[in-house]
């Protein structure tokens, strides 16, 4: 009876396989003209299924809304209301969008239309035109209802395999095969064709965020750039930590590879890009909104200790020009891995730092304390006393001031 | 082969139920006569069992078994001499700011999460073994009582879910098959709740249970939280039966 058994349900298995892996290859790209938006201004829940997500969902937010995780400036979250409020198409308006302070780079969309941003994501972006376009990723989630339509291929998948198991069972059972290796293909493919349309979702996303964009007049370019510097600072990453950049199994993964999104993206620009026209990326608009809370971006994100991200994160952001700030923190890396060496390059960072007028305090601190360490008594107290004098309330002014009265140091 | 799947699917069957397992603390006299007690938010949530096993929340449900849940428990407290307040919003209170509400809710969150842990999820603590309930919320909840006026604070937890048309079917399908030797009963709807007390002259949680009906036939229910009489039922089971720690339990019993 086995052999028997087990042949047929080896054909079946392949048969499965073989579906599965042809939902599996890349979609093609979804085109930003096509994207039209499903709901309007003022938007309410109507059918049953998606009122009872709402009403869920009102919980959450309200959960969330309380989260002492949140970053509650109010000058910055007025400026990404504001950004919600320009990049967010028909619902731009009724969308919700709050910052959480979590190193990462992410942001989220909900079904009842707010968003979450991680203050990794500011630290990240180069200029407003970038953060527009995660923001207006996420609102095309919103606008084009991804969620509710998500939940209902989910509910639509499972009850059709759960059909099938059970009546393949019976069927099995009636002519005395056991089904269950089959059914547990199926359940196998269910899952890959959800994974499936979840990819799918996410390159409308893009489409729809590529375009909303453009429509306001940002260079639609920054978002495939957005996904270039996430590849490599991945790479990068990586690499410090002698791993190999992990690529995800594009069948087992919810979001399209990086690297297809971000050539989906560049084709998806050139498309949108009107000759001719004036592109702003708002550069000067975002740094001024985030100039209050990006020393404790840099200081959160230096503290990961994950050296090779931290490193291209910096040198990305330096590439629009070097700083005080900055350098700093590139000198922060090293202190913080302190691995043989690290010294040496964390003293000529803080020192590098001191040539730029925004150097902040601490860079005094840190470069008054190397000083001393290699033996400079004289130089090392001048720069410690210009950290007092620059931070004379900081934690440490006591010590310090102790530390520049004993003699000959 | 057949034989085991019919035997299996009797057991299962048979293993359809509702299950309470309450703890207490050592010293806890359940509340009696003239106590203040307040609810905190009741977080209720009703949903439908598609074909599939998802369950799907239904917001008229919801609602309707919230409200449902809140006058029974009304009824059910001033039974036992209780004056009971549910708290709906959490800027409802005029002493205290919805932010401390929102506090408090997270920290019994916390609390409640180890309480299940460790009491019901099977990772016992040989240091708490037999020694009741030992949880507190401590010093923030005191302050809260003091605040507010109230003697407990109550946090209530209830979802039901119902087996859809296609789940019913389907379950009759699955069993069906038991007679010629593929059993897949399937279970659809149940009941799960919680409720936990918190003394606010103390900051202890005192005491603690747990309800769950279910049963493996999909469309057999025990309880019904959308009717009146439903949430009364689950009230009953989830409050009406609250037994005293072991401490007044013993003394109680040496003076008989």
């Amino acid at each position: 009876m086995s052999s028997l058994v087990s042949r047929r349900a080896m054909l079946a298995g392949g048969g499965a396989i073989a579906a599965s892996l042809a939902t599996g290859v890349a979609a093609e790209r979804i085109l930003p003209s096509a994207m039209i938006p499903l709901i309007g201004p003022g938007y309410r829940p109507i059918d049953v299924d998606e009122r009872g997500l709402w009403q869920q969902y009102a919980r959450v937010e309200e959960e969330i809304a309380g989260s002492n995780l949140l970053i509650k400036d109010p000058a910055l979250t007025a400026y990404l209301r504001d950004l919600i409020g320009k990049v967010g198409g028909p619902a731009a308006k009724d969308m919700r969008i709050y910052l959480a302070r979590i190193p990462d780079f992410n942001a989220v969309m909900f079904p009842t239309g707010f968003a979450v941003v991680f203050s990794g994501l500011l630290l990240r972006m180069r200029n407003e035109a970038q953060l527009a376009g995660v923001i207006a990723h996420e609102s095309g989630h919103f606008l084009r209802k991804h969620q509710l339509r998500q939940w209902r291929d989910q509910r639509r998948k499972t009850d059709i395999f759960s059909i099938l198991a059970v009546g393949a069972g019976v069927a099995g059972a009636g002519v005395g095969i056991y089904t269950g290796q089959i059914a547990q293909l199926g359940q196998l493919g269910t899952i890959l064709s959800l994974l499936q349309y979840n990819r799918t979702l996410e390159a409308e996303a893009d489409a729809m965020g590529a375009r909303l964009l453009a429509e306001n007049g940002y260079p639609p370019i920054e978002m495939a750039n957005t996904w270039q510097q996430l590849i490599d600072e991945e790479k990068l990453s990586a690499k410090y930590r002698r791993k190999r950049y992990h690529r995800d199994i594009s069948l087992l993964s919810t979001h399209p590879a990086p690297e297809s999104r971000m050539a989906d993206l560049r084709i998806s620009a050139s498309e949108l890009t009107v000759p001719g026209r004036a592109y702003d990326n708002g550069r000067a608009r975002y740094l001024a909104a985030i100039a209050d809370i990006r020393p404790m971006l840099l200081d959160d994100q230096v503290k990961l200790n994950d050296p090779g991200a931290s490193q291209y994160i910096i040198d990305t952001l330096a590439k629009d020009g070097w700083n005080g700030l900055l350098r700093f923190y590139e000198a922060e890396i090293w202190r913080l891995r302190n691995r043989a060496g690290d010294d040496l390059r964390a003293a000529q960072g803080y020192a590098a730092a001191l040539a730029y007028p925004d150097a902040p305090a601490d860079a005094w601190r840190w470069h008054g304390l190397m000083l001393m360490k290699q033996g400079h008594a004289a130089e090392s107290r001048a720069a410690l006393s210009h950290y007092l004098a620059m931070k004379p309330n900081a934690p440490d002014a006591a010590f310090v001031r102790q530390m520049l009265m004993e003699p000959n140091r | 082969m057949r034989a085991v799947g019919l035997a299996l699917a009797a057991s299962l069957m048979l293993s359809a139920c509702v299950q309470t397992r309450q703890y207490a603390d050592l010293q806890f006299t359940p509340p009696q006569g003239d106590y203040k007690l307040i609810v905190m938010r009741p977080d209720v949530s009703v949903g439908s069992v598609t074909t599939g096993g998802m369950v799907e929340p239904r917001a008229d449900w919801t609602e309707t078994s919230r409200a449902n849940l809140i006058a029974a428990l009304k009824t059910q407290q001033a039974g036992r001499g209780g004056n009971v307040r549910v708290l709906a919003r959490r800027d409802e209170l005029a002493n205290v700011s919805a932010d401390t509400v929102a506090e408090l809710e997270r920290l019994h969150g916390a609390v409640g999460n180890s309480i299940a842990l460790h009491k019901y999820l099977g990772a016992y603590l040989p240091t708490k073994r037999r020694r009741g309930l030992e949880y507190t919320l401590g010093a923030d909840a005191v302050r809260f009582g003091q605040a507010t006026g109230y003697d407990y604070a109550l946090f209530l937890y209830a979802e039901d879910s119902f087996a859809s048309s296609g789940r019913v079917a389907l379950g009759v399908v699955g069993l069906a098959g038991c007679f010629i030797g593929f059993c897949a009963p399937m279970g659809g709807g149940g009941q799960f709740a919680y409720a936990s007390l918190v003394d606010l002259r103390t900051g202890e949680v005192v005491w603690f249970n747990v309800l769950q009906t279910g049963s493996q036939v999909a469309g057999i229910k025990f309880g019904d939280i959308r009717t009146p009489e439903g949430s009364a039922q689950m009230v009953e089971r989830l409050l009406g039966r609250m037994k005293p720690g072991r401490d007044v339990q013993r003394a109680t019993d040496a003076k008989k």
